[in-house]
């Protein structure tokens, strides 16, 4: 292969990648922004939906059991 | 060693009564404002005896879709929740049937009108059910079908136990314990012993009360009862737990239910249900893991695993 001919073949290579490299962060870019468009247009959905913290989806079983005493109470549970 | 004081405020609110203890007595005045506030709130968003309460104006819709305040909106989701957990055995829709039971004013004056006459007549074949309530969360907006009157009484009043606990401990940093017509919940490091609590019918029965001490130091505590808050109408006997498969007052084999939960609303949500349920709660209660003790008629008590054993005598009849 002539001198010249490596050349222009190395140059179409290197614009190809170029294109292909150019191509690729405009993808990306416009991927990025449609991600966001879809948080801002959505993003009030996803909180209504997720469990709320007081919410679960089972009564809560205390941290601490009762424990037994002795003597009167500081206060009284019954009904009202 | 210094001993620990705790410092105790008693009030009136709800038609019911509320103390307040926290584990430092310089907290109890600000605490008792916050609780002063909160409660002022919850009494405007919730009561049922308000005319320009959010909860009289949304009964009143006829159907029509109503927007209402945060703060509604979060006791309404508490009461479906509470709903949804117990298979509709807890329900927000039994306005109507205690108006029609004569409920439908504060329960001093339910007490003292004596026998009434009902305002309804013939049965209501249950409730309408809290899936005839809508509330969109996002756009607080609530509507209930027409007919379906809400009562979130004892759920609001246990969400508020709740709520001012939670609130005096964030902005007090303090131990602190809240009950509300004997629903109680506790929030910031307990004192050392400890929160000493009498469990027995009556919220308004004094500390030797029958009944067995416990100490609670996380969540809340619950008890409900057709004991006390009991009238005549027509001629019988009638509480205020209805039963909503049938629109009126359980009949039940407990007479008492107290259930310790991780929150106050929890544990007023299965004492509730417990009553509902009669025979069938016992089983129910174990199986979910909730520390519980439940009276019957006679006097004889159940509990299940993690309530301490009670070491007094048998419950009077």
């Amino acid at each position: 292969m002539r001198r010249d001919e490596v050349s222009y073949a190395v140059a179409v290579r290197d614009d190809g990648l170029r294109k292909v490299t150019r191509l690729t962060w405009r993808v990306g870019a416009v991927g990025i922004v449609c991600s966001a468009l879809i948080a801002v247009a959505f993003g009030h959905n996803v909180q209504h939906t997720a469990p709320h913290p007081a919410a679960p989806g089972t009564i809560l079983i205390p941290a601490q059991p009762p424990a037994p005493a002795q003597g009167a109470g500081q206060v009284t549970s019954g009904a009202s | 060693m210094t001993a620990v004081t705790i410092a105790k405020d008693t009030f009136g609110v709800f038609g019911t009564t509320a103390v307040l203890l926290v584990s430092a007595p310089r907290v109890l005045k600000p605490a008792r404002a916050i609780l002063d506030d909160e409660l002022a709130a919850i009494d405007l968003a919730c009561s049922r005896f308000r005319a320009d309460s959010e909860l009289s104006a949304l009964n009143a819709a006829a159907g029509a879709a109503v927007e209402v305040s945060e703060l509604f909106a979060e006791i309404l989701e508490a009461a479906l929740r509470a709903a949804r957990l117990t298979g509709g055995d807890v329900d927000p829709t039994c306005g109507r049937a205690l108006v029609g039971l004569g409920y439908d004013r504060d329960f001093a004056q339910v007490q003292a009108a004596g026998d009434m006459q009902p305002r309804l007549t013939g049965s209501l074949s249950g409730v309408p059910g809290w899936r005839s309530v809508q509330l969109d969360r996002t756009r607080r907006r609530v509507r209930l079908e027409r007919g379906a009157q809400l009562d979130l009484g004892a759920t609001a009043k246990a969400w508020a136990a709740d709520r001012c606990a939670d609130a005096v401990a964030a902005q007090l940093d303090c131990g602190v314990l809240v009950s509300l017509g004997g629903d109680m919940a506790v929030a910031g490091p307990p004192p050392a012993q400890s929160w000493r609590v009498r469990v027995t019918d009556d919220h308004a029965a004094g500390p030797e009360a029958a009944g067995q001490t416990v100490t609670i130091s996380s969540g809340g505590l619950a008890t409900s009862s057709t004991t006390v808050r009991a009238w005549m109408v027509g001629g019988r006997h009638v509480h205020h737990i209805i039963n909503p498969a049938t629109g009126e007052p359980a009949r039940s084999c407990w007479r008492t239910v107290s259930v310790a939960a991780g929150s106050c609303v929890d544990a007023n949500t299965a004492s509730t249900a417990a009553i509902i349920r009669g025979a069938a709660a016992l089983p129910w209660l174990h199986d979910v893991g909730l520390p519980a003790r439940l009276v019957r008629e006679d006097g004889t008590i159940e509990t299940t695993t993690g309530w301490p054993r009670d070491q007094g005598p048998t419950e009077a009849a």
